[in-house]
């Protein structure tokens, strides 16, 4: 199994993807391994957290030149894998088989853009549809995407999270009680940890995404006091330089999608913890041109008529 | 929403089921809803035609393709492009191809232009089986419906269509097309005129020299004065053509006023093509018109107004001066090439740097030294990267005129700089030009001036530049030798494997088991071994599972003599053992993987 594995690996990370079959048993096996995680998996440090990908193939594997190797380097993403960029399905599929290779060097967390509802609307169902012809390996991301964990506690004191936090959830504790095999719910504490943003206001405040809240510095700080915590890591938002501290650093945005939809013009970054739990953050920039980050470029003729 | 009824009407009676089989699939399939089905289903057409057999291929198969035209573009595109793959070979062979003109006619006339190129191709594709009496009676008919059609896309279509036949007819038809392509140039819509500009060149190559004299250069000169700018920059490369069929005196008489036209056309875009096409133009035009006119037109280009010009011809430059002697390129062209250093587009200044380097081989080792030198350097202390970037990774052409001695001292300063630059991806160029720097200047001077540089990149922050680092020591190995390595190298990376922060220790491990191989064994043990049994129990897995890596390449490294054997078993393989029951699951893994290659080296 491991070689069959190592040869998916290899061949995705040319941004070739796997046949229909290879993906069926590929996340069937992640469901095995998914499910034994609980809600919010336990991980110890070092580790590089990285935010939003959504597709951008090229620009991950950037990422991975900067914050090394998995499994030389352990990884939490926040979720937020597809979507968006050309190439989603290479990049869930990527990080999945590294799931399964290694599943105590990578951690995967469920983002708002793991679900079915917004896959159909942002992209990831249209490309199944395009690169398989059908819509099965779609349905099977899709089921491993309700086994992914909510979120992730590094060493007892980084808590990573998607969205951000929940007005129903005053403890890390009793996001472990929600049932979240499932699609995301339209409202509720799981609902809100993929969808919540922190905001400048005091309290909890109405989200203009529809759903999830805003939350301020006051809930913040309760909250990393309340769990004896030292930081909230989550993604979410872009951050024009990669990464956003707020509320005297209890919470940070990390963003790892570089020129965000190919037009941006934003850097991307990743939070490198060392075994202290010491913080480095790695910002680095969309991949050159020359590795195709942008496929079927129009040629110069089009450009002109 | 297709027309899918011939079949129907035409099939039923008399057809025994077991006949119509691939038919009635192919039916199936293209009357799907899903378009992936029907693009499936024109995939496998020429199976389908195989299946028929070619009679019925020829009669019914080819009837019905075209009558379904009015499918979605995407399954349009596909048949054209399945019936310029050699069809014929379905339908009965050549003296049957001409059957697949009907469809395909049908094909380069829809609205959609991608359909109508792939169509068109196809159409000279089938062309090519052709024999004459074919292409008379039917190619042509069907050329001059083309070119005559009502709608402009049936007529833009004709245009590449005249050169894949024009050699193959009688002298009275010849005339005929000249006289309809002249029409197309003259057609009223630009897109016609466009695809006229587009496809004179090849036509032009078919033409005789009297032709290109009278028609060919007629139909150019009403193009190239075209009000649509968009029809005259496709006239450039049909200019190109026009220049390659004729001498330097015919080209003097009759086409320099076009030249001196289309190179300071008042359209930017007419410019940026010209500029593109500069070095081919050139080429064909001959030494005397490069001298007395084409290097003018150049330099004015160089210092076009418009930024993409520019760096058009910037890209240009080394090949164009391979066309004038090397007094003329410093005279005429190295003074623009010094204002390009200064050019207020990054994009004009990253083109010259991509391209300067190409000058050094052409002025020789002291213009080089007197005229480009200081121009490099300003263009590694450039504020964009790609720029640097650029200027860094083609350096080894300038080795090669003025030798790496002077051009480290004059550049070194500047280099050390880029040691430490902001982009690692600059750092990185750097790096994969330390060895041959290395080799060229000797290991006292390396050691006082790039051996700290050197250990330096193992602590960068980005993990590219620690892993280039790495390989960087062991290339430096390879040319300054072991006893070098024991000194300059073992004892820091060894240090470094006592560092608090997991990162470096990790360094360690890795440049351990890259450097290894081209160590000795009295060095491994003596100097590497305990700091590497150290690091096997440490508190981070993925340092424990990269020593049992590096074990590894120490077992096949080492494991060909009896001394290496000896060390392998005594030091190596206990440790192994130790990991292949360590608490994390990858660390087991590898040592388990690494204690298999060690026992295959012992037996073996």
């Amino acid at each position: 199994m491991p070689s069959d594995l190592d040869a998916q690996i290899e061949q995705l990370a040319r941004c070739e993807y796997i046949s229909e079959e290879q993906v069926k048993r590929l996340c069937l096996k992640a469901r095995e391994i998914l499910i034994e995680e609980s809600n919010v998996q336990v991980v110890d440090a070092p580790v590089t957290i990285c935010g939003d990908i959504h597709g951008q193939f090229y620009d991950m594997m950037e990422l991975f030149k900067v914050g090394g190797t998995c499994p030389e380097t352990n990884y939490i993403f926040m979720g937020d894998f597809v979507d968006r960029g050309f190439y989603s399905v290479e990049t869930f599929l990527l990080l999945l088989a590294l799931k399964v290779r290694y599943p105590d060097r990578i951690t995967l967390i469920r983002g708002n853009h793991e679900s079915r509802q917004i896959t159909q609307v942002y992209g990831f169902y249209d490309e199944c549809q395009r690169k398989y012809g059908s819509s099965n390996v779609w349905r099977w991301c899709c089921e491993v995407f309700d086994y992914l964990a909510l979120g992730a506690i590094v060493d007892g004191r980084v808590f990573c999270v998607h969205g951000g936090l929940s007005p129903a959830l005053e403890y890390i504790d009793t996001i472990r009680a929600i049932d979240r095999k499932q699609e995301v719910p339209h409202d509720g504490a799981m609902c809100d940890l993929l969808w919540s943003d922190p905001d400048d206001i005091m309290g909890w405040g109405l989200s203009p995404r529809g759903a999830g809240y805003l939350f301020g510095g006051d809930i913040t700080k309760r909250f990393v006091h309340d769990n004896a915590i030292e930081l909230i890591a989550r993604a979410h938002q872009l951050a024009m330089e990669g990464y956003k501290l707020m509320f005297d650093q209890t919470i940070v945005t990390v963003w790892s999608a570089p020129n965000y939809c190919y037009r941006c013009g934003n850097v991307a970054s990743i939070l490198e913890l060392d075994e202290h739990l010491g913080q480095e953050y790695k910002v680095f920039q969309h991949a050159p041109p020359d590795v195709r980050s942008v496929p079927l470029r129009r040629p110069p003729a089009d450009y002109f008529l | 929403m297709h027309n899918m009824g011939y079949f129907e009407q035409t099939m039923d009676p008399g057809i025994g089921t077991d006949e119509i089989a691939p038919i009635a699939l192919l039916m199936d399939e293209l009357r799907s809803e899903d378009v992936q089905l029907r693009l499936n289903a024109i995939h496998r057409v020429s199976t389908i035609a195989l299946a028929l057999g070619p009679d019925r291929a020829r009669e019914e198969l080819i009837p019905f393709l075209q009558d379904s035209v009015d499918d979605e573009d995407e399954v349009l595109l596909a048949l054209a492009d399945e019936l310029g793959k050699n069809f014929e070979e379905y339908v009965g062979g050549p003296e049957h191809a001409h059957v697949l003109l009907g469809p395909l006619e049908n094909l380069s006339s829809v609205e959609e232009t991608l359909v109508r190129d792939k169509a068109a191709e196809s159409i000279a594709q089938v062309s090519i089986v052709l024999s004459q009496p074919q292409i008379e009676q039917y190619y042509i008919p069907l050329l001059e419906r083309l070119s005559r059609g009502e709608w402009f896309t049936s007529r833009t279509s004709s245009a590449a269509l005249y050169a894949p036949v024009y050699a193959k007819v009688s002298p009275t038809i010849q005339e005929n097309l000249r006289k309809s392509f002249m029409a197309l140039a003259s057609d009223d819509t630009p897109m016609v005129r466009r695809a006229a500009a587009k496809w004179l060149g090849a036509l032009i190559k078919d033409l005789s020299k009297q032709h290109v004299l009278s028609d060919g250069l007629t139909i150019y000169r009403r193009l190239q004065s075209d009000d649509q700018d968009s029809v005259r920059m496709l006239t450039v490369e049909d200019l190109v053509t026009i220049v390659q069929q004729l001498t330097s005196s015919e080209v003097h008489e009759l086409l320099l006023k076009q030249i001196r036209q289309t190179t300071s056309d008042k359209s930017w875009r007419v410019r940026y093509m010209a500029a593109t096409h500069f070095n081919e133009l050139a080429e064909a035009v001959g030494v005397e018109l490069v001298r007395e006119e084409l290097v003018g037109h150049f330099v004015q280009l160089l210092k076009d107004n418009e930024a993409e010009v520019r760096t058009a011809a910037a890209g240009q430059i080394p090949g164009f001066s391979k066309l004038l002697e090397k007094d003329v390129i410093v005279a005429r062209i190295v003074p623009f090439v010094r204002d390009l250093c200064q050019d207020s587009s990054q994009h004009v200044r990253a083109a010259l740097a991509n391209q300067i380097t190409g000058l050094a081989p052409l002025l020789g080792k002291e213009a080089t030294i007197e005229h480009l030198l200081q121009l490099f350097l300003h263009l590694l202390k450039d504020e964009f990267p790609e720029v640097r970037l650029n200027i860094i990774s083609k350096l080894e052409q300038v080795n090669e005129v003025i030798g790496i001695q002077l051009l480290a001292e004059s550049l070194l300063p500047a280099i050390v700089e880029l040691a430490e630059d902001k982009s690692w991806r600059v750092r990185q160029a750097i790096i994969e030009y330390i060895p041959l720097l290395a080799t060229q200047l000797g290991r006292p001077f390396f050691d006082e001036q790039l051996a700290n540089l050197c250990m330096s990149w193992l602590g960068d922050t980005v993990y590219s530049i620690r892993e280039a680092a790495i390989i960087n020591l062991k290339k430096l190995t390879e040319v300054f030798g072991v006893e070098w390595a024991r000194t300059a190298i073992v004892p820091k990376v060894v240090n470094m494997g006592a560092h608090p922060n997991y990162l470096y220790r990790m360094t360690t491990v890795q440049a351990i088991g890259t450097i290894a191989p081209v160590l000795d064994l009295d060095i491994v043990r003596s100097e590497i071994m305990e700091a590497l049994l150290h690091l096997a129990t440490d508190s981070i897995p993925n340092i424990r599972f990269n020593v049992a890596k590096s074990m590894e390449v120490l077992s096949t490294s080492y494991g060909g003599t009896p001394d290496g054997k000896e060390f392998i078993q005594q030091k190596v393989v206990p440790v192994l053992e130790e990991l292949k029951i360590d608490q994390d699951a990858d660390v087991r893994y590898f040592a388990t993987h690494a204690l298999q290659r060690a026992r295959t080296t012992l037996d073996g």
